[in-house]
């Protein structure tokens, strides 16, 4: 196992020891000192020992990966003995930030030369140079030619140059590897990373010292392991820099009453208003797209005399490159008086002073949250000013111990996937292109990367054989890009095509495909939705998008003609696809302030008494508290409040439309939608199996419900055990769309469906068009095809959390959890979020056949009228 | 007028119910009697011992890989072994197979496709060892844009006696694809037109839930004085195009039956075991 270990902070008078004259100048005229970051990393590096910084944004992270490395470039480089190679490698999972990077060093040695020329000491001149998807082939050319002693660039990138033969060859003495943001890379992206890194170690004959930047982040163990991978001769420090910026954080709540206010949303944007016109710079985040514009719209609207086009702009992931950037250097320059954004700023890139970020709705973690309003104030030293703004009761609870995480420091943990199969065939397939390689050195090879450490041979084997087209039924070769001969276990590349192909179809992040919404008979565009959504809508739904309401008509290739002006309520929640996850530590954090309050509540504590422990418990002011207190109070008094040992289940019957009664069991289930969605799934799919019926389910954050004509809900409990949950998981999503769409992704991954192909490019509809058809033949042939199992897989670990759902299972089996079923007449308070959203998903567990029957009966019936 | 009304939907109830109750037995004759009928999703002329089978897009699968999706190949091996099921059928229930008729688009890509090439002789080859070469027809559709055959083949429409008897004696039989119209089939004496090419399917919503679940389906109805009877694509690949959620491609240029008349015609679902009745297109 790699050795861990905590780095200390160092003196400044030992790191100005190692420092080169010129830079020493330099960076005393600039900086005066060295900061806190600094103290703790500097030295590390120019020790040539692994670290990992994790440090709080704003804090000079940058400056302290490269200090040693430019100080090493400075010496080499007055020596006249700098070389025409790479030294060293600087990736980061935002493009945006690479930008950003290669500017703020090329800065610094431009401000070096000067100096060395003034001083008039011959220096060699020390290049920097970017490479992202958008490098011209021009400048690639000359970059292999002449190599850059610095490359900064992306993990996709990374990943073709480590193909590209030419280019490879200025790998053979990497010496240092930056990598930043490592937080963000808790994804596939960061899997490819991991194994990348692993390509990078394998190819240069020294090894290349690793820097990891990270934003606080727990566990701080395992994210050094992924940066430096598992092998016995590894160690890596982790330098834990603290925080030493104040946090001022606030929760506020636009009107008294939440839920009888009808001007609760005319209030929550004039307290937005005045928010924003206090301070000079203000940075908002809204969860949504969606509610990204809607949020602008408004305030244009509601003030036109204070905002205009000329200070107030939107930035999220829908806008085009150009438009993100122009916003972003305004930013920069202090011409907006506010931003509005999904969650497109939370990472990366120097956006100027911002004195005040908002958040409207819950960041759904700790870390997130730190992370957000680690953009106000991006220097160091000053303080973080961010304020909450809730629009219901559930938010108020949430966001109000998110706060109580952050400013006593509780931070939620990350988790990498672990044994992707799709990334892996990526990477083989590129392995392959770059040189032949022994089975056995290959597999050494990738399992030294933190993601694969524990990758079976089996799984290994699976890959290959897929890869070399001889899986055990595929007759036809269709995907051989790799061979294999078994008896010099040597694998190698097949094709003339196979570097182009590789090139022009890797990448981890899946295409995400919008679906045109247009007004029928005009054919106006009002906007896009999700291809998911779409997918859960049928004809009639009543929708809202950008604040309006929208009836779907019919479909026409990816177009959807609805109906506007509909004075309908929406049939169907419209944020599902885009909404975050509930970190499942936040989600237990709730759960034990719900059961500090209930003890109160059944005890003899005073109103008072109890508004004022909460006040002092969630470090908040008085109308908060007793918001949540009447919040809690309500439940109390109508049921039961649910807490960290007891999952209360309402049973009720509920009308339909039609008329139809149907059973419904709500769940107070506190663990995140991650977690809920495990558990409502397997016991959906009991229920519905021992019925031969579907069941409807429908999930948030905070529970989860399932509506059916029968319910037996005893029996699902006792079944439902941790050890059967993996097994009747897989069962129930075998048929859902949910894996019919991360089938497609992981088949776009593993190259089963190339994105382009002889010059040919696929929209996204397409690709999922077809991939459902992928997806039905490949079922046919074998249940256990590798890139079948990795989408399971990615739904049961990475979209949903089977581990941690695991763990409830364990509790509810040690009865620190006890399930009390009380049949009422109406939903509680606490379920009436959960209830308003209707459906997530239908667990089908009718035959298709007997589908048709029944629809055939209901058709006679109604004929029979 | 409200007594009227009830008595007649009293009587078309009656009517149901009989029809309903004596089902088993009137399956059979029906079958007996019929000018046609139904195996799964192909059509069949007892008199005249006629197969006619859908739209095929042999050479779908080579398409899709060629433009990246990498899917096993499994076309050519169903459609074989559905046409074997399909003739062993016939045999079981007392008839013979003396033609067959594939109403077009039998091969998918428009430009020379070697693959497909392939794809279509092996299905050639294995209609020839169960027909005689003239007993095979091929009408010409949108995508058959080359005869694989190359030996002309192809037909614009085939048209043959209905095989009735006394005053129908001269009835006649039209099979076209249906993107084009040509006056032979709208001849006086054809009284049944038989097309492909829409890939007819019906959309199920559960009332429910949000289910939502797609089935092939025959469309039967009158156009221009005529019977036509569309036929759903043979190939599996695809379901095909729902009818009454049809607003989603349907353009009247591109079948000679305009959509306002597919409203009246009546659908007839393909089960597993069964054919569904489920009356007007308008009415689902």
């Amino acid at each position: 196992m790699t050795e861990i270990y905590d780095v200390k902070e160092r003196p400044s008078k030992d790191i100005e020891k190692v420092l080169h004259p010129l830079v020493k100048e330099w960076f005393m005229k600039k900086f005066k000192n060295f900061s806190l970051a600094q103290k703790y990393g500097v030295l590390q590096i120019w020790e040539r020992k692994d670290v990992l910084i994790s440090a709080p944004t704003g804090g000079t992270k940058t400056l302290t990966a490269f200090l040693s490395i430019l100080n090493y470039l400075v010496e080499l480089a007055s020596k006249n003995e700098l070389e025409d190679r790479i030294y060293a490698l600087y990736t980061s999972p935002l493009k945006a930030l690479v930008n950003d990077i290669s500017k703020n060093l090329v800065e610094p040695l431009e401000e070096i030369q000067e100096l060395a020329k003034k001083k008039k000491v011959k220096l060699q001149k020390i290049r920097v140079a970017v490479r992202t998807g958008d490098t011209s082939q021009y400048k690639r050319a000359k970059m292999a030619k002449n190599p850059p002693h610095i490359l900064v660039t992306t993990p996709e990138t990374l990943a073709i140059v480590l193909t590209t033969k030419k280019f490879v060859e200025n790998f053979k003495y990497l010496e240092f590897c930056v990598v930043d943001e490592i937080h963000a890379l808790d994804n596939k992206r960061g899997t490819y990373l991991s194994l990348s890194l692993e390509r990078l170690n394998e190819l240069s004959n020294i090894y290349p010292v690793k820097i990891g930047l990270s934003a606080t982040i727990e566990p701080l163990d395992e994210v050094a392991r992924f940066l430096v991978g598992i092998d016995d001769k590894r160690s890596v420090g982790i330098a834990d820099v603290p925080l030493n910026k104040d946090i001022d954080v606030k929760v506020l709540t636009p009107s008294r009453d939440l839920i009888n206010d009808k001007d609760m949303y005319p209030k929550m944007y004039s307290t937005l208003s005045k928010l924003i016109e206090k301070h000079q710079t203000t940075l908002i985040f809204t969860n949504t797209r969606s509610a990204t514009e809607r949020v602008v719209n408004h305030l244009k609207e509601k003030f036109p005399t204070i905002y205009g086009d000329e200070n107030i702009a939107a930035h999220h992931s829908s806008l085009s490159k150009t438009h993100r950037y122009e916003i972003e250097e305004k930013l920069r320059d202090g011409e907006l008086k506010v931003v509005v954004c999904s969650t497109s700023l939370e990472l990366g890139i120097d956006i100027g002073f911002i004195d005040l970020v908002i958040m409207l709705g819950s960041p759904k973690s700790s870390a997130r949250a730190l992370q957000r309003i680690g953009r106000a104030g991006h220097k160091l030293h000053e303080t973080a000013k961010g304020r909450f703004i809730v629009s219901d009761r559930d938010d108020l609870v949430e966001c109000s111990v998110i706060q109580k995480e952050m400013v006593e420091g509780k931070i939620n943990t990350i988790e990498f996937p672990k044994n992707a199969l799709d990334v892996l065939s990526q990477q083989i397939y590129g392995m392959a292109i770059y040189k032949i390689w022994d089975e056995k050195e290959l597999f050494e090879t990738i399992k030294k990367s933190y993601c694969y450490h524990t990758l079976s041979r089996k799984d290994f084997l699976d890959v290959i054989s897929y890869l070399a087209g001889e899986y055990a039924l595929e007759k036809n070769h269709v995907y051989a890009k790799i061979w294999y001969d078994p008896e010099t276990k040597q694998i190698g590349k097949r094709g003339k095509m196979a570097r182009v192909i590789y090139m022009t179809n890797i990448g981890t992040i899946p295409d995400e495909s919008f679906v045109k919404v247009k007004l029928s008979p005009s054919g106006e565009q009002v906007g896009v939705i999700d291809e998911g959504f779409l997918s859960r809508m049928k004809k009639g739904d009543v929708f809202v998008l950008g604040g309006k309401t929208y009836q779907y008509r019919y479909t026409r290739g990816m177009n959807l003609y609805v109906a506007g002006n509909v004075k309908r309520s929406p049939t169907i929640p419209s944020w599902f696809s885009e909404m975050l996850p509930l970190s499942f530590d936040s989600a237990l954090e709730i759960n034990r302030f719900r059961k500090l309050i209930k003890e109160r509540m059944s005890g003899k504590s005073k109103k008072s008494d109890t508004i004022q422990f909460i006040q002092e418990h969630l470090h908040t002011n008085k109308t908060t508290a007793k918001a949540i207190y009447n919040y809690f109070e309500e439940q109390h008094n109508f049921l039961e409040i649910p807490d960290s040992n007891t999952m209360v289940v309402e049973r009720c019957k509920t009308m339909d439309r039609k008329g139809n009664s149907k059973n419904q069991l709500i769940f107070h289930s506190m663990y995140g939608r991650r977690v809920n969605d495990v558990l409502s799934r397997a016991l959906g799919y009991l229920m519905a199996r021992s019925k031969k019926r579907d069941i409807e389910i429908g999930i948030n954050d905070n529970g989860f419900y399932l509506a059916g004509s029968k319910l037996p809900i005893e029996k699902a409990l006792d079944y439902l055990t941790k050890e059967s949950l993996e097994k009747i998981l897989s069962e129930a999503v075998e048929r859902t769309d949910v894996l019919s769409r991360r089938f497609r992704h992981c088949a776009t991954r593993a190259l089963m469906i190339l994105r382009s192909y002889k010059g040919r490019s696929k929209t996204v509809g397409t690709q999922q068009m077809r991939s459902h058809f992928l997806l039905s033949t490949i079922k046919k042939l074998t249940k256990n095809f590798p890139i079948l199992r990795e989408a399971r897989r990615e739904v049961l670990e990475d979209l949903m959390d089977i581990e941690n759902a695991k763990k409830v299972l364990q509790w509810i089996r040690d009865k620190r959890i006890k399930i009390k079923i009380i049949e009422t007449k109406l939903p509680s308070p606490f379920a009436m979020n959960l209830v308003l959203q209707g459906h997530a998903d239908l667990i089908k567990m009718e035959d298709k056949q007997a589908f048709l029957r029944r629809m055939h009966e209901l058709h006679k019936k109604s004929i029979g009228k | 007028m409200a007594n009227t009304n009830q008595n007649i939907n009293l009587r078309k109830l009656k009517q149901k119910r009989k029809s309903g109750k004596s089902k088993p037995n009137q399956n059979k004759k029906t079958e007996n009697k019929s000018f046609y009928f139904f195996i799964n999703r192909t059509l069949f002329f007892p008199k005249q011992g006629i197969l006619v089978i859908g739209d095929l897009h042999l050479g779908y699968e080579a398409m899709l890989i060629k433009s990246g999706l990498l899917t096993p190949k499994m076309q050519n091996k169903k459609v074989i072994s559905d046409l074997k099921s399909t003739f062993k059928e016939i045999k079981k229930k007392g008839y013979k197979l003396k033609k067959i008729v594939f109403l077009g688009d039998i091969k998918h890509a428009f430009a020379y496709e070697a693959e497909e090439k392939f794809s279509f002789r092996e299905v050639y080859d294995f209609l020839q060892e169960n027909l005689d070469e003239k007993d095979i027809i091929f009408i010409k559709g949108n995508h058959d844009t080359i005869d694989y055959t190359f030996n002309d083949k192809l037909k614009n429409y085939y048209i043959c006696n209905a095989g009735k008897t006394g005053k129908d004696k001269d009835e006649k039989i039209a099979f076209i694809h249906g993107h084009e119209s040509f006056p032979e089939v709208f001849d006086k004496k054809v009284k049944t037109i038989v097309m492909g090419h829409i890939h007819p399917s019906v959309l199920f919503n559960d009332p429910d839930t949000s289910k939502k679940e797609k089935y092939k389906c025959f469309l039967i109805g009158k156009y221009k004085g005529k019977e036509i009877i569309i036929l759903p694509s043979f190939l599996t690949i695809s379901i095909g195009q729902p009818v009454n959620n049809y607003d989603d491609i349907y353009e009247d240029y591109f079948s000679i039956i305009p959509r306002k008349k597919i409203l009246d015609f009546n659908v007839h679902v393909v089960g597993e075991k069964e054919i569904y009745d489920f009356g007007k297109v308008k009415k689902l």
